[in-house]
């Protein structure tokens, strides 16, 4: 039972509207954990055993109620600067990516096959997150944590779009548009994030939306003045799940925007629908 | 009038003398203009493409302020040619009507609008129009920007005491205009908060609107006709208008109510272009989505992509721009990199702690209705550093405060009371510098009343935090709209420019921090000062642009007055940035196809 959430562009949501939902299952009750193929970024924590994986999974671990694991992120690229980069495989050290020296692709896709079928056996759910924009053409054949997930394990995917910065309808269409069309029976639905002002001002194109697309509108979440970890934030490196105040903070933030949600109508129900969970 | 007719025998008498840069008034109009006819030997030519008659109270006179057909060199010298061929020699001889036409006839040829829209709020419209504005104006043609509808807190105040959004202020300069004027940017909005907006029109305050009255009622009834009205005016004074689009132009939510997209290139039968953020990624997926919600009949309008903010090797979008082209059937003109370019910026979301460096910090206080911040921008000339407070313990490690400007008083006053950051200014005061610009002035004062409740809404008198010894009121609706300039009362006594946008009047029992000098009449005393206390209060807007105050205030931040390192003047620093952005846009845009677009066959 997965889903994998899809973002319009970088910092659009997606690893936070992830976390929502890993926690909203965990206070349900369900077994869940997060996975995100192939990660880049500077900012890693150090699981129990040794190995290195992307603080979003961490924070989404933490979410989730459960310590982070290698396999919530087996591909983890760190940028060293003048194109060149670390490539982290299993939460370990693996080679240095350059101009000419290449990543073999074959061993990448393995590596994230291999990875969650063991995170699959270990949990019940699997909440996955995208890298950047599924709609990157000119990155199709060599992508493995958007539509080469959706390919390499079938899992369905939702569509997040940040409205604040304007044009979210032209994000999410063009976004769906671009997806392969073998993959865009999968793609079920969209979620809005960052919407502030007057939502009469909506009127019926969310529902134009999803008549053009077919995606199921989930919902509308507010701009949330919350803090949550980001990608320049060094404060859950430290002191991980130790009952640190910054971590409670955190999981309060979190219980926070999903009684937002509930109150804004978010459709939680078709979301576990697609995910599984009946 | 005879005095004009004097000085144009005058200048018959003198003959063409192109560009006076000797003139202490030169450039009064744009740069590289035409000087020989100081005073147009057709005044008045009664003909509305160049001017209107205005109701004066010496009756009726012909107003031609905004023409700058007798500043193009191609028509000063035909001017000559036709004088000498024709043996004028008086001002008053009839045949100047003649000559004014085939002038007309020969040289002058309505405008043509070209469009710049973005995907997304921070694309890069703003600087793309501003880089179009100056490659056009280097290669020598009169060039105007336009934005028909523009929602920002920043504005600035024209000659004719009329507010503008800073970004049109910015890109008329990038033309070469010494004059921005409300015609660039009719409509402004001010957002005041909960979804309500300052309308202003033309430069002055009209009404207060929310979104859904902005759009049902104003829209349709006034706005269209102002953007008709202001574009006509603009194409037949300028070669080229050069439009910027506002947030996306694919709000399908808004599409029939948008008159600052699509529905405004129709207005102006423009050709547009779109603007991409790469940075954001999902380039692709915005440039179709876009492109794809636009009405087949608004679509055939765009006629190329720009992909904006590139960073690393434009081949990395591999043979994604030949696909990208395949699906929207629109050519990409333009792949631009990343350029560390130094502007004024206009968007909230723009807001930036600027942290980095080892200067002094300044604490800026980020009031919710914060306005005019890039007041503040200067100061990065210096060494200092910048950090935004939203909390008490934001306080630490600052050597200075600045209570910046808001577009609501007493709602940012009461929020900073109950944030517990009123009282950390309170506690800072003596350790450093206290600066109140514009509002946050007004808060520094003893009271502010709006027994009117013109400002808040409520009928009521607030206690301020009354570091000064001023009262503020908020008798009216007016708002005091003027550009200043002066000395500085304090430090090297040296010279200040800035500008004034506020509602509220404030009584002063302070030692005032700028005399005002004016053209006509007595000095004016602006402004508030305790130098032994370090607090400072004005209304100006601006007043770190020019060295004198800005140098003053870093200074007793550092506690160190021997500094003498020349200091950078911020004007002579956009116009550097500017042409910098010019020189980046003009290499990585196909200007082949924008100069075809704009009907000129290179």
């Amino acid at each position: 039972m997965s889903i994998l959430f899809l973002g319009t562009s970088s910092g659009c949501g997606k690893t936070t509207v992830c976390a929502m939902m890993c926690r909203y299952l965990h206070n349900r009750g369900f077994d869940v954990a997060p996975f995100k193929a192939s990660n880049l970024s500077l900012n890693s924590v150090a699981t129990s055993d040794g190995c290195e994986i992307g603080m979003a999974q961490a924070f989404q671990a933490l979410a989730s109620g459960i310590e982070p694991d290698a396999d919530m992120n087996p591909v983890l690229f760190k940028p060293s600067g003048d194109r060149r980069m670390q490539l982290m495989v299993n939460g370990k050290p693996c080679m240095e990516v350059n101009e000419t020296a290449h990543a073999d692709h074959g061993m990448l896709v393995r590596t994230v096959r291999d990875a969650y079928s063991r995170l699959e056996s270990k949990h019940d759910v699997i909440l996955c997150e995208g890298s950047g924009s599924p709609a990157e053409i000119n990155l199709f054949a060599t992508d493995i944590a958007n539509t080469g997930l959706m390919k390499s394990i079938g899992v369905p995917a939702v569509l997040v779009c940040d409205i604040d910065r304007g044009g979210a309808f032209a994000a999410i269409y063009g976004t769906w548009r671009l997806i392969p069309n073998e993959l865009k029976p999968k793609m079920k639905g969209f979620i809005i994030n960052r919407f502030r002002g007057d939502i009469r001002l909506l009127g019926d194109s969310l529902q134009s939306m999803e008549e053009l697309t077919g995606m199921k509108c989930l919902g509308i979440l507010r701009y949330e003045r919350l803090k949550f970890p980001d990608e320049d934030s060094l404060i859950i490196s430290r002191g991980y799940l130790s009952g640190d105040d910054a971590n409670e903070a955190f999981l309060l933030n979190l219980d926070t925007m999903i009684s937002h949600a509930e109150e804004d109508g978010f459709d939680f129900d078709s979301l576990m629908k697609y995910i599984g969970l009946n | 009038m005879d005095c004009m007719r004097k000085k144009v025998n005058e200048e018959i008498k003198r003959g063409w003398i192109g560009s006076n840069c000797e003139c202490p008034y030169h450039p009064a109009h744009f740069t590289h203009q035409d000087c020989s006819w100081c005073y147009c030997p057709f005044f008045p030519c009664n003909d509305r493409t160049f001017g209107c008659e205005v109701e004066t109270k010496h009756g009726p006179v012909w107003d031609c302020t905004d023409c700058l057909f007798i500043h193009r060199t191609d028509v000063c010298k035909f001017i000559y040619e036709e004088i000498d061929r024709l043996g004028i020699e008086d001002a008053n001889d009839t045949r100047f009507k003649d000559i004014f036409e085939s002038a007309k006839k020969k040289y002058w040829k309505k405008g043509k609008a070209l469009m710049v829209v973005g995907a997304t709020s921070d694309a890069g419209k703003t600087v793309t129009v501003t880089a179009l504005c100056r490659i056009l104006h280097d290669r020598g043609y009169l060039v105007a920007p336009f934005k028909a509808q523009n929602m920002s807190l920043n504005s600035k105040v024209t000659l004719f005491g009329e507010e503008i959004a800073l970004a049109q202020d910015l890109q008329a300069k990038a033309a070469g205009l010494k004059n921005p004027d409300s015609h660039m940017n009719p409509i402004l909005l001010k957002p005041k908060g909960d979804c309500v907006s300052q309308v202003i029109i033309c430069g002055k305050p009209f009404k207060d609107y929310d979104a859904e009255t902005y759009y049902s009622e104003f829209v349709d009834e006034v706005g269209i006709g102002i953007v008709k009205e202001q574009m006509e005016f603009l194409k037949d004074r300028y070669d080229f208008v050069i439009m910027e689009g506002a947030g996306s132009p694919a709000e399908i939510n808004i599409y029939d109510k948008d008159i600052a997209n699509m529905r405004a290139a129709e207005i102006a039968d423009a050709d547009v272009i779109l603007v991409i953020n790469a940075e954001f990624g999902g380039s692709f997926g915005y440039a179709v989505g876009t492109i794809k919600l636009i009405p087949e009949s608004d679509r055939k309008r765009i006629k190329g992509i720009v992909m904006n903010n590139v960073r690393g090797d434009p081949k990395c979008f591999g043979a994604g721009i030949s696909t990208l082209e395949e699906i929207t059937g629109v050519p990409v003109i333009g792949i631009i990199p990343h350029a560390d370019v130094n502007l004024p910026k206009e968007d909230s979301e723009s807001l930036r702690s600027s942290e980095q460096g080892s200067g002094p910090l300044i604490g800026v206080i980020k009031f919710p209705h914060i306005a005019n911040f890039t007041d503040l921008d200067p100061l990065l000339l210096e060494n200092v550093r910048i950090r935004y407070i939203e909390k008490p313990e934001d306080f630490l490690g600052v050597a200075a405060i600045i209570l910046p400007g808001t577009k609501n008083t007493i709602s940012d006053l009461n929020w900073m009371k109950e944030k517990g950051i009123a009282n950390s200014v309170l506690k800072f005061k003596g350790r450093g510098p206290i600066l109140g610009i514009c509002g946050g002035y007004q808060m520094m004062g003893k009271t502010l009343d709006d027994s009117e409740g013109l400002e808040n809404g409520e009928k009521k008198v607030y206690e301020g935090l009354g570091l000064l010894d001023n009262t503020t009121r908020f008798p009216s609706y007016d708002k005091c709209i003027r550009r200043d300039q002066g000395k500085l009362n304090i430090g090297d006594l040296g010279e200040f420019t800035g500008y004034e946008l506020h509602m509220g009047i404030s009584e002063v029992n302070e030692k005032p921090l700028f005399t005002i000098e004016k053209m006509f009449g007595d000095p004016e005393q602006e402004g508030s000062v305790r130098e032994d206390e370090k607090l400072y209060g004005t209304y100006m807007h601006g007043l770190f642009d020019k060295p004198s105050f800005r140098r003053h205030f870093v200074s007793v931040m550092k506690n160190d007055f021997t500094e003498n390192c020349p200091a950078k003047d911020y004007d002579a620093s956009v116009e550097e940035n500017i042409q910098k952005l010019a020189d980046i846009f003009e290499k990585n845009l196909d200007m082949k196809t924008i100069m075809a677009l704009l009907g000129v066959n290179e």
